[in-house]
């Protein structure tokens, strides 16, 4: 912000002729119109499914994980593999707004605030596997350090799991309120310009007073600072634990150390994949396509390459090492994995991961729209893939062949599973209508170096000054006309 | 203050205004403004009359209400228990009781020691005083829950309809008093009792009906066996063979670890194979089906029955230098001189066979008698089979030409068990009289006028002599559950004799038996033996032979199968028995030692056999589940066989190890009546049984209906994982040293090997466990034989659950302990290693790891029993979220029920996989109709363990209740533990009769188990994971040659 100049050879970041004003009458859209059927149609299907989810869940809980399609050998399957997956695509928001605030990557700013909502909204949706998957969650607390009655009884602070649950609630917590701090302006906004009385109270109540003075942005940049600086190592450090639930343990193709950069790679890469899927029916659907911009989706599609890159080093690196480590159970784990009775499950993990986002090397390609979306579905499915094959092809072959066997999901846990992607859509859908879905205040302290309407100016030589105003809002008429 | 006072409130403008304030004053005086109707209401007389509420009803109601809400509120589920009113003299409430006593319905026969808690019997365990042959297995062991069987029957019944045991007596007396003078005879048709007290009293009542006939009935039977013996030695009885005196162990198709000869002779068998000084016997087998022997067998030679009797006239014409032309395969031919070389170079070598056939049975004993060895015993006669099939035949025909007055059946249910049931029923209609004692409505039950009501035998007074001279007691432990008589004191009423059996007994014991112990001695032992009454060896083993066919005659005798049939091997399998047990859903839930599957019986066949038949089911792949399903569970093709006229449509299991051109069915499934449901599993063998022959020649067509098995395995080749199992053999294991056959497993430390117990490879502080008492538990591979006792003790300890077959088919087994059962890929274990280890390259991984898969077609079989290993490293301690399960300070691996939350974590994390996790409500829960969820059931419950709830796990806890109870005794007896006291307390080791498993306390000096850690065969399983268990086994050894 210190300058308004910007190289002419980067693209605008917001395209078309966009005042500050249009900035935000645009952003305020969503919220301020009415829904119309698509959005009701969704939202019933998002609604249904979680209902749907909802019976899944209480039936499991009423009668027992044996509902499930679990046995002796593989205690979990779809659970843990659900959770990693959701906690997984949860990486994308606090990548795109803590990191890139950090290396300030303004490009960041039109896509940040849906990507922490999405975050959000999947860590709440990884968080309800845990519990639900306890043969009694009714005593899911326990896990918990509460002081208690109990006698001497306290957590075990050698479990990986018990690690899992500060880190999702550390998690958790610090992106609710990053969420938040970069929400007050952006509430205060739609506040200022609400005309229903019910809606100003709750708008105000939202955005916690915020009044616009330079103290209170003085105030907004420092806190958006330390939590940018808290957040960052929490990137790293909730999928690193994740993965400890597995990489400490002593079962073949469970126990490896290559894990905690491998599933931080993996997460980031599902995360933003994530994103795409969700902000390219947005940009769509909100009428967002010049501040999302192709460029935007490249910029994440570029990211999905080398992440995706990372995991299938990863994958190969796991192969090799196993190889190379002479434990004839771990090289039977792997060869299982290629190999074996989940084989399919491998290569549908192997090409969805590795392969297709091999594809966004052609500049053609990584700018399609279209195309974006169906590679950020198949990364999606194929890390869902990665979580299953880990989790499932690591038990179901272990070290005593006696106790091998197969797994088969009942309908069960595939409904809970659907149930959650209700629930995240169910969400995701109501913050679209409720929130301004991208951080106006950001975009507009940007508009002027980096919208198409400012740099075209600029690089016709003319001066900024006053270009600001807009007749809408500025009674001192100061606007040039064309020319 | 002063201001107070002048203040003046004011309720409204008048009250300011006091101008005009009559109104205000009226309406003071009043409490409402306006007039409360009452006299409106209360005037109505009509009305108030029409009203048949009263006040006072009124009030009640109100009463009423608010004390029938606050009791219903208040009150909680109310449990009734009775207190001792008088405290019996030996209970003492938390304490068990234990009394000697003996199972002999027929076809099981066992000193047992019955625990009892509170007048309860809950658990069957071994009697030490007994002689070793008589050990219970996983039958016996399962027996305590037939008593608390709720299909039992509660009444004596008169043609299917309620009745008394006064109607009973006054109607069988009469009518038998009738059929004292007639021309038809009175008819007892009974199991093999072996009692002298029952036999005498069948002597008793035929001294007063003389027109009766006692015939014995084996369902599965010996007969041939017991001809052969009775031929030569006047007795009908059975040879004894002590296996634990003999080097060199023939068998010629004799199941002798399964029920072969009346069973019992395992644990003489899994003495002699432990390597004792660098020897252990050697045992060779030929046989059809894969049993349980053939498993244990150091060298097996599938071959069907011709192949079988030809082996034993080569044999035996080659000991006895008779030549004659046997046409036995060139192979065999080779097998038979180098084992007849071993055979006369053996000190004390044995050949038994199962061979249903005089001549061969009579031929085996002769060949014993030549080879005189000290493990052929004939003098030892086995009194457990008595049964004739000659008799049963021709009373089926006497039935049927309307000589048979009365049948008085007991511990038989025929009509289920005859291959030719038919005639059976059609003759039984013709009976004047007919009565069954039985303690369930069987198949027998509803043919016949009069049901006796039998007590269990934990109900039961009553003897046996299972072997010559060796006599034992039944005595009950619990006072009748239901209105039952047994048969005896029915007998005895028939014999107008007043007293009561129980005097009876202890008055002929007394005359008869006893010489040197009193009765009370011998009652609480449970056994007596009578030197007196025991025969020479000497005069047993110069009896002249028996007279058969020349072996000439014999060879050609044989048939030659016809095209296009089958062999059928009948056989007993070693959960189920002869089936009388059918409704035990601990036994129903027992994997067999063989196939591993539950629920079930099944046609065995061998993969070529199945491949021609079209029998064969293609491995399944991701798009096509056709060996497994989806979830792993097995799949079988049915077939449809073909003996004469009668068809039986059966799942087919293919089994390595079957020889070509036969198939295998078992006795005791497809019960139809008096049993659950759930638990008529399975085809009847018996209906393909024809003339009492296990042998048949079948036609097998195949159908495309797919049958869904409950397999606790599905994998069943080591892979090569030649550390899971460690073998070696006798001669490797005499002369070469201990690194060379059981290696300890290295890490790499600054690039030196480092043994993986080494402190310095340890990630962890050692924790000084010289302190104190420390539990291990040692098995030997060598001694364990597979046959599951400790399966079903382990289960009746520790109040395991039953799942039922669609549970188990999912992989969902309970069992706390397991008995894995692997088969070699190639000849031999051996040559699997070898095969791994000479992998090289991916494409020979790939190859080479899915033939692994598949097990030969004559494996070599291993068991391995794997329960917790109670790692001092456990895997599961460190991950449970909330300590749920934790060391031991005395080396067990505690597991917490009360703390789990069930995240199943540690379950992943096992490399054994020996947890089990509650996945639903096992107890009081409908959904699971066992013995859990039914009143009667619940009896057998084991009140020192908890029963879990569902969504917690359960493992093994080295039976923490009963080391325990030894070291509480200790302490209220204010000493330390005395030598000795925790061996064996663990319900499996204390079930295991061959010596398989030792538990103890290793800081206890001179303790074996001590010993048994330090033996150079002792190895931990998976030593490389470093896990460190409290679980040791010993080293396989073989005693195998190549020939």
């Amino acid at each position: 912000m210190a300058s308004h100049y910007e190289a002419p050879i980067r693209r605008p970041l917001v395209t078309g002729e966009k005042s500050y004003h249009d900035v935000s009458v645009d952003i305020a859209r969503p919220v301020e119109g009415q829904a119309n059927k698509q959005w009701w149609i969704v939202f019933s299907l998002a609604l249904l499914a979680f209902l749907w989810g909802i019976g899944c869940m209480v039936y499991t809980i009423s009668t027992g994980i044996g509902v499930w399609g679990l046995n002796k050998t593989v205690g979990w399957a779809w659970d843990i593999t659900n959770f990693v997956w959701w906690v997984g695509i949860g990486h994308a928001g606090t990548l795109i707004s803590a990191v890139l605030l950090i290396f300030r990557q303004k490009w960041r700013m039109a896509i940040n605030r849906s990507a922490e909502a999405m975050t959000i909204f999947s860590v709440i949706q990884a968080g309800l596997f845990p519990v639900i998957h306890m043969g009694r969650p009714w005593l899911a607390y326990w896990v918990l350090p509460i002081p208690n009655q109990f006698g001497s009884l306290w957590v075990n602070f050698n479990s990986p799991l018990l690690w899992d649950v500060f880190a999702i609630s550390t998690y958790l917590s610090v992106s609710l309120v990053f969420w938040w701090t970069g929400l007050l302006p952006d509430f205060a906004m739609i506040r200022d310009r609400a005309v229903r009385p019910f809606q100003k109270k709750i708008y105000s109540l939202l955005s916690f007073g915020w009044s616009g003075r330079a103290k209170d942005w003085q105030r907004f940049e420092e806190v958006s600072l330390v939590l940018a600086g808290l957040a960052t190592p929490l990137v790293l450090s909730v999928h690193t634990i994740v993965s400890f639930d597995f990489a400490t343990s002593v079962i073949p193709g469970w126990h490896t150390t290559i894990f905690p950069p491998y599933f931080v790679a993996g997460a980031i890469f599902s995360g933003f994949a994530m994103v795409n899927t969700l902000l390219i029916i947005m940009r769509k659907v909100c009428n967002l396509e010049d501040y999302i911009t192709v460029q935007h989706i490249e910029l994440m599609n570029i990211v999905i390459m080398i992440t995706g890159s990372i995991v299938g080093v990863a994958y190969i690196t796991e192969l090799f090492i196993a190889w190379y480590s002479g434990v004839e159970y771990e090289q039977y784990a792997f060869l299982n994995r290629a190999t074996g009775p989940y084989a399919w499950a491998y290569w549908m993990m192997m090409s969805c991961n590795v392969f297709s986002p091999q594809f966004m090397w052609f500049k053609r390609l990584r700018t399609s729209i279209m195309f974006s979306f169906f590679i950020s579905i198949v990364v999606n499915v194929g890390m869902w893939f990665e979580r299953f094959v880990i989790i499932v092809t690591s038990l179901h072959r272990d070290y005593l062949p006696s106790s091998w066997t197969m797994f088969s999901p009942t309908f069960v846990e595939i409904g809970i599973f659907i149930g959650t992607i209700g629930f995240f859509f169910v969400l995701f859908l109501l913050y679209a209508r409720t929130f301004p879905v991208i951080a106006q205040a950001e975009v507009k302290t940007i508009l002027k170096s980096s919208g198409e309407k400012y740099k075209k100016l600029r690089d016709s030589g003319e001066s900024l000054v006053g270009t600001g105003a807009d007749k809408r809002t500025s009674k001192i008429s100061i606007i040039k006309t064309n020319k | 203050m002063s201001s107070n006072k002048n203040k003046k409130y004011w309720k409204n403008l008048a009250d300011l205004n006091p101008l005009n304030n009559n109104a205000i004053e009226s309406l003071e005086q009043k409490e409402f403004i306006e007039e409360i109707p009452v006299d409106e209401f209360l005037g109505d007389d009509k009305s108030m009359s029409e009203s048949s509420t009263t006040r006072r009803d009124f009030l009640k109601f109100v009463g009423f209400s608010t004390a029938a809400a606050s009791l219903a509120a208040c009150e909680g589920p109310v449990i009734k228990s009775i207190p001792y009113v008088v405290q019996p003299e030996e209970i003492i409430p938390g304490v068990a009781n234990y009394y000697a006593t003996t199972i002999a319905n027929g076809y099981d026969f066992a000193n047992v020691l019955i625990k009892t808690r509170e007048g309860r019997p809950i658990k069957i365990e071994k009697n030490k005083l007994a002689p070793i042959s008589a050990s219970a297995n996983a039958r016996v062991q399962a027996s305590v829950l037939d008593l608390y069987d709720s299909f039992r029957l509660a009444k004596p019944f008169k043609n299917q309809e309620e009745s008394s045991w006064i109607e009973f007596n006054n109607d069988t007396k009469k009518k038998l008093n009738l059929l004292r003078n007639s021309s038809k005879s009175i008819v007892f048709l009974t199991q093999t009792f072996a009692s002298p007290s029952t036999y005498k009293l069948i002597k008793e009542f035929k001294e007063n009906y003389p027109n009766t006939k006692h015939i014995v009935y084996d369902a599965i039977s010996e007969s041939a066996a017991l001809d052969a013996y009775q031929a030569k030695y006047g007795i009908r009885g059975l040879a004894n063979y002590d296996f634990s005196k003999s080097d060199f162990i023939l068998s010629v198709g004799a199941d002798i670890l399964g029920d072969w000869q009346g069973g019992g002779f395992d644990s003489n068998y899994g003495k002699s194979r432990i390597p004792i000084k660098g020897k252990m016997s050697r045992h060779v087998h030929f046989e059809a089906n894969m049993s349980l022997t053939g498993a244990n067998a150091d060298n097996r030679y599938p071959t069907n029955q011709n192949d079988q009797k030809l082996v034993l006239l080569s044999i035996y014409s080659k000991l006895f230098n008779k030549i004659s032309e046997i046409k036995l395969s060139d192979k065999l031919t080779t097998v038979v001189n180098n084992l007849m070389s071993e055979l006369l170079l053996s000190k004390n070598p044995v050949v038994v066979s199962g061979i249903q056939d005089f001549d061969y049975q009579s031929l085996v004993l002769e060949i014993n008698q030549k080879l005189n060895s000290e493990a052929f015993q004939p003098n030892k006669t086995i009194l457990t089979r008595q049964g004739n099939d000659k008799d049963v035949e021709k009373l089926i025909i006497d039935m049927n030409n309307d000589k048979v007055g009365a049948i008085i059946m007991s511990g038989v249910n025929p009509v289920y068990t005859l291959s030719n049931s038919n005639s059976f029923i059609e003759g039984l209609k013709k009976t004047e009289l007919s009565v069954l004692f039985s303690m369930k409505n069987d198949e027998t039950a509803q043919y016949v006028s009069y049901l006796a009501a039998s007590p269990h035998y934990l109900e039961s007074w009553g003897d046996a002599e299972m072997t010559k001279g060796e006599y034992s007691i039944t005595q009950p432990t619990i006072r009748p559950i239901f209105d039952t008589k047994q048969f005896q004191e029915i007998l005895l009423l028939w014999n107008n004799n007043s007293t009561t059996f129980h005097d009876y007994l202890k008055s002929n014991w007394k005359k008869n038996i006893l010489s040197v112990k009193t009765w009370n001695e011998a009652l609480h032992d449970g056994i007596y033996e009578n030197k007196k009454s025991t025969n020479s060896r000497s005069s047993f083993i110069s009896k002249k032979n028996n007279s058969f066919a020349s072996i000439s005659s014999l060879a050609s005798a044989i048939e030659v199968k016809p095209e296009n049939t089958f062999e059928l091997n009948l056989y007993s399998k070693t959960g189920m028995g002869d089936g009388q047990c059918a409704n035990n859903p601990w036994l129903q839930e027992f994997p067999d030692p063989i196939t591993r599957t539950t629920w079930d019986n099944y046609l065995t066949i061998s993969e070529a056999d199945a491949k021609n038949l079209n029998l064969y089911l293609e491995p399944s792949t991701f798009f096509n589940q056709s060996k497994n399903g989806a979830d792993g569970g097995l799949n079988g093709k049915y077939a449809i066989i073909t003996l004469d006229d009668r068809e039986l449509k059966v799942p087919v299991m293919i089994q390595p190890g079957q020889a070509k051109g036969t198939v295998g069915l078992s006795f005791g499934y497809g019960r139809k009546r008096g049993i659950k449901e759930v638990m008529m599993t399975g085809v009847s063998g018996y209906e393909l049984f024809k003339g009492s022959n296990s042998v048949q020649s079948i036609k097998i067509t195949a159908t495309d209906e797919i049958h869904e098995f409950a397999c606790v395995q599905l994998h069943n080749t080591l892979m090569g994982r030649g550390d899971i199992i460690k073998e070696t053999n006798l001669e490797i294991f005499n002369t070469k040293d201990s690194n060379v056959w059981n290696p300890e497993a290295v890490v790499s430390l600054n690039h030196e090997e480092t043994p993986v117990s080494s402190p310095s490879v340890d990630l962890w502080d050692e924790f000084d466990r010289s302190i104190g008492h420390h539990f291990n538990l040692s098995i030997d591979l060598n001694a364990c034989t597979g046959c599951g006792a400790c399966v079903i003790a382990c289960h009746a300890e520790n109040n395991v659950p039953v799942v039922g077959k669609s549970e188990i088919r999912k992989s969902r087994d309970m069992h706390w302990l397991r008995i894995d059962r692997y088969y070699s890929s190639e000849d031999s274990f051996e040559s699997d290693d070898i095969k791994k280890d000479n992998i090289s390259g991916l494409g020979s991984s790939l190859s080479t790891f899915k033939e692994m898969e598949d097990p030969s077609e004559n494996p070599q079989v291993a068991f391995q029993p794997i329960m917790c290993q109670h790692c001092n490293h456990a895997p599961c301690e460190t991950v449970c979220p909330v300590a749920a399960t934790t060391h031991g300070r005395q080396g067990q691996n505690q597991m917490t029920y009360n703390r789990c939350v069930g995240t199943r974590y540690c379950a992943n994390n096992c490399p054994y996989k020996v947890r089990r996790f509650n996945w639903f409500l096992y107890n009081e829960n409908d959904e699971f109709d066992y013995h859990m969820n039914d009143d009667l059931g619940r009896m057998v419950l084991n009140p020192d363990v908890t029963v879990r709830s569902r969504g917690v796990m359960e493992k093994c806890s080295f039976c923490i209740q009963t080391t325990q109870a030894v070291i509480l005794k200790a302490k209220v007896e204010g000493r330390p533990v005395s030598k000795g006291e925790f061996n064996d307390s663990c319900a499996c080791s204390a079930a295991c009769s061959s010596g398989a498993m030792r538990f103890g306390d290793i800081n206890e000096e001179e303790s074996p188990i001590s010993s048994l850690i330090k033996d150079d065969r002792a190895y931990h399983l998976l030593d490389t994971v470093g896990t460190k268990p409290n679980v040791v086994y010993q080293v396989k050894v073989r005693n195998n040659k190549n020939s």
